[in-house]
């Protein structure tokens, strides 16, 4: 049968077509592996209070674009020093990761003084793209409603409930280490 | 009326052009193989690692795969004239029947993998997450409307409640699958990923269903409406031709312009009460002669039984030509008719428009002598092409099947067309089969109840 035959070999076209064209543009496609490009190993443990709970399982994986830019740059290390009374210089603390369902993330806060200065999502995995579109678009208003009113405690964004939920707990988690109320 | 050899006086259906069909099946054949591949790379492989990756992929595979082919199911009903020329009405048909399963399938596999994966990646139960499923993401309430609506259209379509079914009210249920493909469209859009953050794919995507939608609106309807009222048919005159058997003349304006060939159909709508919403195939029974044209019907059913007590004056509209049962089918210089019943209509117009020198012999089959209708014009066109007509009566047990080859003799060296009932052209095609008529120069019409 011809066109049987036609059928066929255009069809190996078409998907040989595709895999051609995505290794060599930019994206990830399945044959070429994952993306897992900065694998920011924790390891500013710094006034992690003991519990490292969550703090295992983000070690790698930041699954692309998130922006945790920064991050390096801490000078870690508590400058806190004594007396319990309300601190200046950097600090920073990684919260525990969250499951929330359509993937996973933990949020590392620092804090000038007790001022919240700088959140960073450190821990982003998404079951699939449209969690992930979703994360994405949603962490940086997330974290822009946090810096403005400095605690975890603002209004998730409905949509992405989840990811609002999971990024708010894990930035209460790093706050609570820091002992910020 | 059909005088024999009178000068035709309406242009044939324009001849096939098979190439434009293979680069059709080529064009539709990539879209598949995209469709596939692009499953294959919306997954990063630390996805398909995660808690429910691989049913993720699995599903978007099979959702992928199984909408593309939802696509080609409407392009093979869309009755596009140039595909429709050179495979035929029929053959369109099977093939949508032939494919159903599979869309269907994948369809369901792709709601229960994603089920199970999503139910995996959140660590709930599958039940448990059905619900957040439905309502958590967007446009998943009308795909998940869409889903329900496929699955009873399907459940209708399945051959053994197919055949409970009216025709004509499966026919309506039918067209809810349209409705279904479209409240599914836009969830794939906005949560498939292969779309999500790649506005090329997914404007590739729209387009492709707009297009098919556009097909499907051009000719299926606006064409037939624009046809109908150009032509403006009445019902001229109902006429007995034997038992149950009726002619149906109709009288048009510039029937001049209608391109028909010989042995071809049209669906045709009476727009009488209880009638109009129903199209039914039935074949020219002559080409137009201007202001008229005729289908000749047999009363099988409730609907035909109808068509014979309408009065003259009603409307009529028709969709078509359709069909490969003509002329332009032929291969080699001679020809074999051979009609078994009612399929004497399409042999008697196709008669008309063979060229000169095909010599054909014409057989035509009947239970009883009376149910021999158009046996005159026959013979007279017959006569005309300088050809040879037997006729057979009697009941198959008398006059078996094979008779019907010896009569014609030289089969191998002539195309032979074929009209009449399921099961007789289904015989008398695997009879040429036997006896080693070569496929290609046999053309079968079938008439279905």
């Amino acid at each position: 049968m011809r066109r049987a035959a036609i059928a066929v070999v255009a069809t190996v076209g078409g998907f040989a077509g595709v895999l051609g064209f995505n290794l060599g543009g930019s994206r990830a496609p399945l044959l070429q592996g994952a993306p897992n490009s900065n694998s920011n190993s924790n390891s500013n443990s710094n006034s992690n209070s003991g519990s490292g709970s969550g703090s295992g399982s983000n070690s790698n994986s930041n699954s692309g674009s998130n922006s945790n830019a920064g991050s390096a740059s801490n000078p870690g290390t508590t400058t806190a020093s004594g007396s319990g009374a309300p601190t200046t210089g950097l600090r920073s603390a990684l919260g525990n990761t969250y499951q929330y369902g359509y993937g996973q993330l933990a949020v590392r806060v620092t804090l000038n003084g007790s001022t919240i200065t700088k959140v960073d999502t450190v821990g982003l995995q998404t079951a699939e793209s449209y969690s992930q579109q979703i994360a994405q678009q949603v962490i940086p208003l997330l974290r822009h409603e946090v810096l403005a009113a400095q605690s975890a405690q603002v209004n998730g964004f409905s949509g992405a409930t989840y990811t609002s939920e999971a990024y708010l707990y894990s930035l209460q988690s790093a706050l609570d280490k820091l002992h910020k109320k | 009326m059909g005088a024999a050899g009178a000068a035709p006086s309406a242009p044939r259906s324009p001849a096939p052009q098979p190439l434009l069909v293979d680069l059709a099946v080529a064009a539709v054949a990539v879209g598949f193989g995209l469709s596939v591949g692009l499953a294959l790379t919306a997954t990063s492989r630390h996805q398909l690692a995660a808690p429910g990756g691989a049913a993720l992929f699995l599903g978007n595979l099979t959702g992928l795969a199984g909408t593309y082919l939802a696509l080609v199911m409407v392009l093979l009903i869309s009755r596009i004239p140039f595909v429709e020329r050179v495979l035929g009405q029929d053959t369109l048909l099977r093939w949508h029947r032939r494919l159903a399963p599979w869309p269907i399938t994948l369809i369901i596999a792709h709601v229960v993998i994603l089920t199970i994966g999503y139910a995996q990646a959140a660590h709930t139960g599958i039940l448990h997450e059905i619900g957040p499923l439905v309502n958590g993401f967007p446009d998943m309430g009308i795909a998940t409307a869409g889903f329900v609506l496929m699955m009873a259209v399907s459940v209708a379509s399945f051959y053994p409640i197919r055949r409970r079914i009216k025709r004509e009210n499966w026919w309506g249920l039918h067209l809810f699958m349209y409705l279904a493909l479209a409240l599914a469209f836009a969830h794939e859009i906005v949560l498939g990923p292969s779309f999500v953050g790649h506005p090329m794919t997914q404007l590739v995507w729209s387009v492709a269903w707009a297009a098919s939608a556009g097909l499907v609106l051009v000719y299926r309807v606006g064409l037939p409406v624009v046809r109908s009222i150009r032509h403006g048919l009445v019902v001229e005159e109902i006429r007995p031709e034997g038992p149950g058997v009726v002619t149906v003349i109709l009288r048009g304006r510039h029937l001049e312009r209608l391109a028909v060939s010989g042995g071809q159909f049209f669906e045709w709508r009476f727009l009488a009460r209880g009638m109009w919403w129903q199209a039914h195939p039935f074949s020219i029974s002559a080409r137009p002669q201007p202001p008229y044209l005729r289908l000749t019907v047999k009363c099988v059913g409730d609907f035909t039984t109808a068509l014979a007590g309408l009065p003259a004056g009603t409307r009529v509209a028709l969709e078509g030509p359709y069909g490969t049962f003509t002329a332009h089918a032929l291969h080699t210089r001679k020809v074999a008719l051979i009609a078994g019943g009612i399929g004497v209509t399409s042999v008697r117009s196709l008669l008309e428009d063979l060229p000169k020198g095909t010599r054909p012999v014409v057989v035509l089959r009947a239970s009883r002598e009376e149910e021999l209708v158009l046996r005159e014009e026959i013979a007279e066109l017959v006569k005309w092409h300088g050809g040879r007509l037997h006729e057979v009566v009697g009941p198959r047990t008398a006059q078996p099947i094979e008779h019907l080859a010896e009569l014609i003799g030289d089969l191998r060296k002539r195309d032979t067309y074929v009209a009449g009932s399921e099961s007789f052209v289904a015989s008398v095609t695997r009879l040429l089969a036997l006896l080693k008529v070569p496929q290609e120069a046999v053309h079968a019409d079938v008439y279905a109840l």
